[in-house]
């Protein structure tokens, strides 16, 4: 499916974005900017305990307060639940209870128990502090890591605190290896609970009308469809009769993917009410309830051979569920054990995952969500390399899979192909010159600096095809005066989207891109589609506009052949202009001409062609995912006084195929990237022992910032994949390899000091803490 | 993140200001850039039925060489004209040099001299060089004006001798003069974020290389900036080239009661933090003494 457009592709081209005009003008709608009419809003009464019996709710005084609507509580929404399952994970998953409101008991602090309805968000958060809640303290579970052996319960129907759990073959079949093994590695590794944190928090307005029984829904979302299907069988409303519109949303990250519980709240409030309801998340409430993720552990280890080679790998693996998680930690959680023995060779091994339940806010989806299994894997190596005394690059060079292996699996049996890893790790160490970094280092450390290197080499599915995910839709129309409209189910949440489609969609079609256009994000226009996540947007938006796209392509020629009189075979169709194979100078035909032709006179339109240039096609992925891989090389240097951890270089180098648009790929990748490095260094939804969150505003939330990031040098290495286009996904790569490079490379600048690195994230008062352990335990040694 | 309400007050000049602080009381507050309070309101940890705003108080604003030995600095200036200012630059390096670190550009655009005073953070940047330098502060009240020296001024965290009816009005910074030396560090998680410990220190040095004024502030490491007085006393007639710096640094941070301790480091470690930060302003103020 290469483009068809002429000797000029716009794909692969750095072409400007289209969302930028209104963007960065100040003009892009997202959620917050829809007013409708008589409009109400909503504002959330949360729990302040992390575990505790609700004994009664008293609203009364907050509903005498002028401009108050309404305030409800379980009893009055709850009980409107019809169904309540996500398409993404399937009808029946039982391992996530999700009232709307809090029943009889809240689980974390943050927890909805009461929503206010006003005539404007000030007064709705004035009649909120009026609602008095008669709470009875519980003991509360908030250490996920003690929470299986905890003889309180977050559910009570699931005493054992426990989610779920998978794992491969047992640990025990293992032991003959590591027991024969020269050398065994282990470590346990702990990582800190992340938030996603987009720049736009979550947000929804929901309007319905009674007469019709329509229900209009405006969300920042990555899946349209995914919102629309999940209220009609919340509120038990035919499909058709729900709409989502979504334009711009300020970010995702993975934490969009799906409607939470005060969506449910809106949209069954809004189905009782008289005019739209709004519901802006603020930050507060964002860091308060939006979600975490990325809180875990696991004991890693490895088995090697005097040479370094790897024999043998497990993890054992732990992860936090908060107490409400979304999507089901179970079936997305997996990946970590899949993937985590990345692209090396070893020959066997094992995992086993645990997904606990805590009274914390909900585990989410977040970028890369598996990214644990690269963590606990790169460090392990590192580690392994300073006990065998290797370098490790060189332990890296002994155990990693080069083209030339391909196609193999892993021992979980993940079958990889079409990856480059030992090209990119060679490509980006050459970017640094490892070897004078080195040298440097050596030279540093005569002067008492303490500079390091860490690398990250990954594998990654992208564009799986779960039943939600394995199929797009697109619809292309050429209107009558030849411009060009490309529907597609969008999701974009800052992904370029609209900038990739468009430039697609010339391409396949052989039109001017100034003469495309995309709609996105109306379920009442767009085919049906899955929307962003699963780094899935280029692959599948490519094969549902080259299908399409490529029958459209067919009906153009054909018309121009009949109206030019040639056979169609010697039709050229190139920039939206047809003419005669070897006849370039003469008149030709316009796709504006041919269109007047397919609307306006039918009659002349050859026989078999239909009336119209639309077509509608949907894309079915053969591929159960396609693979895509890069390395992160990190350089940094520590200040042993402050624990101050200054990023040196950053360097990426990634294989995603041929690119649609190198600049959005690279914003992908840059946008990952320093959210790995804020998960390394600065980023913490950290909760006291008593489960009250201590990080509730961006004083104590750090997100990197300009400041804090250095330049980062991407290269690429261009293996196409077998799907359309050979194009892979790249959304979420970035955001998998950067955290644990930065882990290695702090690790490696304070390896002369005998340091050992055993809990994230790298605060500057955590590096401390690790340089004095190593220096009592080396006295105590010595 | 929505403020209780409030009523607004926009008084034209300064004792209308303070007239309405007397006649409100304690329901009443004045705001003046709002970068701490207006956060603080929306947050709902605190709510005021009143906010006095000072934004029309031109009397409040601008930086003025008053003779020889002192520059006045009125209480409205935003740190952004403090950071602009030439004469703030040359006659009071220090207040120039700590201001880049107060939080970002866009708050130093708003933020004030006298709001970073009178809100008296214990991490914040001001209060430790007003009291560094031996600054004295004006306040206006209904019962007439008076002056409040920088080291009586803080009486805790967020807490000042500043009456609920008196108004900080400006600020008389001395002029060091002779062989002088002045620097700040401070050590944050990240650029423009509130220290987590941090150091100033001024020094004079006299025509034998002796000290004869030495001061040395710490931020971030109790209830309100402090002075190492006992550190300064040991040092005072010394050869600043004879001193060890991390010595002073231990010794600047010793006993220090109450340092804070949260998410982003226990007090010992921001103890440690300290005591780097006042070696590392001490070699350069020396430096700066010797060298210029």
């Amino acid at each position: 499916m290469a483009p068809t457009g002429g000797d000029a592709a716009y794909v692969g081209k750095r072409t400007l974005r289209v969302e930028d005009p209104r963007l960065l003008t100040g003009t892009g709608t997202y959620v917050d900017d829809i007013v409708r009419p008589g409009m109400l809003h909503a504002c959330f009464v949360r729990s302040p305990m992390a575990r505790a019996r609700v004994l009664g709710i008293d609203v009364s005084e907050a509903l005498q307060l002028d401009g108050v609507h309404a305030v409800f509580v379980a009893s009055d929404l709850n009980p409107g639940v019809h169904e309540q399952w996500y398409t993404l994970n399937g009808r029946d998953n039982p391992d996530t209870p999700r009232p709307p409101l809090a029943e009889d008991e809240v689980r974390f602090v943050g927890d909805p128990v009461a929503m206010v309805v006003a005539t404007d968000r000030y007064i709705a958060e004035d009649a909120a502090e009026l609602v008095v809640v008669d709470y009875e303290p519980l003991p509360p579970v908030v250490d996920y890591a003690t929470a299986l052996d905890s003889a309180e319960s977050v559910h009570a129907d699931r005493p054992d605190n426990l989610v779920g759990r998978l794992g491969g073959r047992p640990m025990a079949d293992l032991d003959p290896v590591f027991e024969r093994a020269p050398h065994v590695v282990s470590q346990t590794l702990y990582q800190q609970s992340h938030g996603p944190v987009p720049m736009e928090t979550r947000g929804i307005v929901a309007e319905y009308a009674a007469a019709g029984g329509e229900m209009t829904i405006w969300a920042a979302t990555q899946s349209p469809h995914e919102v629309r299907s999940f209220c009609a069988r919340l509120l038990g409303i035919a499909e058709h009769r729900v709409r989502v519109v979504m334009r711009d949303t300020g970010g995702g990250f993975g934490q969009k993917v799906l409607p939470q519980r005060e969506d449910m709240c809106v949209m069954l409030a809004a189905a009782r009410l008289p005019a739209a309801l709004k519901w802006i998340e603020d930050r507060q409430e964002h860091l308060l309830a939006a979600g975490q993720a990325r809180h875990e552990h696991g004991e890693a280890r490895m088995a090697l051979d005097d040479d370094g080679g790897i024999l043998a790998a497990t993890l054992d693996h732990v992860q936090d569920a908060g107490a409400y998680p979304t999507p089901s930690p179970v079936q997305s959680g997996i990946a970590v054990g899949m993937l985590f023995p990345g692209p090396y060779r070893i020959p066997e091994g094992t995992f086993s995952s645990r997904f606990v339940f805590s009274n914390t806010s909900g585990r989410v989806a977040y970028r890369g969500p598996w990214q644990y299994e690269s963590m606990a894997r790169e460090t392990l190596l590192d580690t392994a390399a300073r006990q065998l005394g290797l370098d490790p690059v060189e332990l890296r060079r002994r155990n990693m899979l080069s083209r030339e292996e391909l196609p193999t699996a892993n021992f979980n049996g993940m079958p990889y192909d079409h990856i480059s890893p030992r090209e990119t790790f060679e490509q980006a160490l050459t970017m640094l010159d490892y070897e004078a970094f080195r040298r440097e280092q050596v030279r540093a450390r005569e002067q008492g600096r303490y500079l390091g290197v860490g690398t990250c080499t990954y594998v990654e599915p992208t564009a799986g095809a779960t039943p939600f995910h394995a199929t797009e839709g697109a619809t292309i129309r050429i209107e009558p005066s030849g411009k060009v409209n490309v529907y597609v189910a969008g999701g974009s949440c800052g992904n370029s989207l609209e900038t990739t489609v468009v430039q697609l969609t010339a391409d396949s079609l052989g039109v001017a891109i100034e003469d495309v256009s995309t709609v996105q994000g109306d379920t009442a226009v767009t085919p049906y589609g899955a929307g962003t996540g699963g780094s899935r947007s280029g692959p599948m938006t490519a094969g549902a506009i080259a299908g399409t796209a490529g029958e459209l392509r067919e009906r153009i020629r054909a018309i121009a052949a009949h109206r030019l009189e040639v056979p169609v075979e010697e039709v050229e169709f190139v920039r939206g202009r047809a003419w005669a194979k070897g006849r370039p100078g003469e008149a030709g035909l316009t796709l504006a001409e041919i269109a007047d032709i397919a609307y306006y006179q039918v009659h002349a339109l050859p026989p078999g062609v239909p009336a119209g240039l639309e077509a509608s096609g949907r894309y079915h992925t053969p591929h159960l995912m396609i693979w895509a891989n890069a390395t992160h090389v990190c350089t940094c240097e520590v200040d042993v006084v402050t624990g101050e951890v200054k990023l040196l270089r950053y360097i990426v180098s990634e294989d995603c195929g041929p690119m649609i648009n190198p600049s959005v790929v690279e914003g992908q990748i840059f946008g990952g990237t320093v959210q790995g490095i804020g998960g390394a260094l600065y980023e913490h939804l950290a909760y006291d022992d008593d489960g009250n969150p201590i990080s509730t505003t961006f004083m104590d939330y750090l997100l990197p910032t300009a400041t804090e990031v250095p330049v980062i040098e991407v290269g690429h290495v261009e293996t196409p994949s077998p799907g359309p286009g050979g194009y892979k996904g790249v959304g979420e790569g970035g955001a998998i390899g950067s955290a644990p490079a930065v882990v290695n490379a702090v690790a490696d600048a304070l390896a002369p000091l005998g340091v050992r690195i055993s809990r994230l994230p790298l605060t500057p008062s955590s590096v401390v803490g690790f340089v004095e352990e190593a220096r009592t335990r080396q006295a105590v040694t010595l | 993140m929505k403020p209780a309400p409030f009523t607004y007050h926009a008084p034209v000049d300064a004792d209308e200001a303070v007239g309405l602080l007397a006649e409100l009381g304690d329901e009443a507050k004045a705001i003046a850039g709002g970068q701490s309070l207006v956060p603080m309101l929306a947050l709902r940890l605190a709510s005021f039925g009143h906010l006095v705003d000072l934004r029309r108080l031109d009397e409040l604003r601008g930086i003025e060489r008053r003779g020889d030995d002192t520059v006045w600095i009125g209480a409205g200036t935003t740190q952004a004209t403090v950071q602009r200012s030439d004469e703030a630059r040359a006659a009071v390096p220090l207040l120039a040099r700590a201001t880049p670190f107060i939080g970002h550009f866009q708050i130093r655009s708003r933020g004030t001299v006298g709001g970073s005073l009178a809100h008296a953070d214990s991490a914040a940047e001001y209060p430790a060089v007003a009291l560094t330098l031996d600054a004295e502060l004006e306040a206006l009240s209904p019962r007439g004006r008076r002056t409040i020296p920088a080291a009586r001024f803080l009486t805790g965290m967020w807490s000042t001798e500043l009456a609920d009816d008196e108004l900080l009005t400006g600020v008389n910074f001395p002029v060091w003069k002779g062989r002088c030396g002045f620097a700040i560090e401070e050590f944050a998680r990240r650029s423009g974020d509130f220290a987590i410990a941090g150091a100033t220190v001024a020094l004079r040095m006299d025509g034998d290389g002796h000290l004869d004024r030495c001061a040395i502030g710490l931020f971030g490491l109790g209830p309100t900036a402090v002075r190492a007085r006992d550190t300064e006393a040991a040092l005072l007639g010394s050869d600043p080239l004879e001193a060890d710096a991390e010595e002073i640094g231990r010794s600047a941070t010793e006993g220090l009661g109450s340092v804070p301790s949260d998410l982003h480091g226990s007090a010992p470690y921001r103890t440690r933090v300290g005591a780097a930060m006042v070696a590392r302003a001490w070699r350069r103020a020396v430096q700066e003494a010797l060298h210029g």
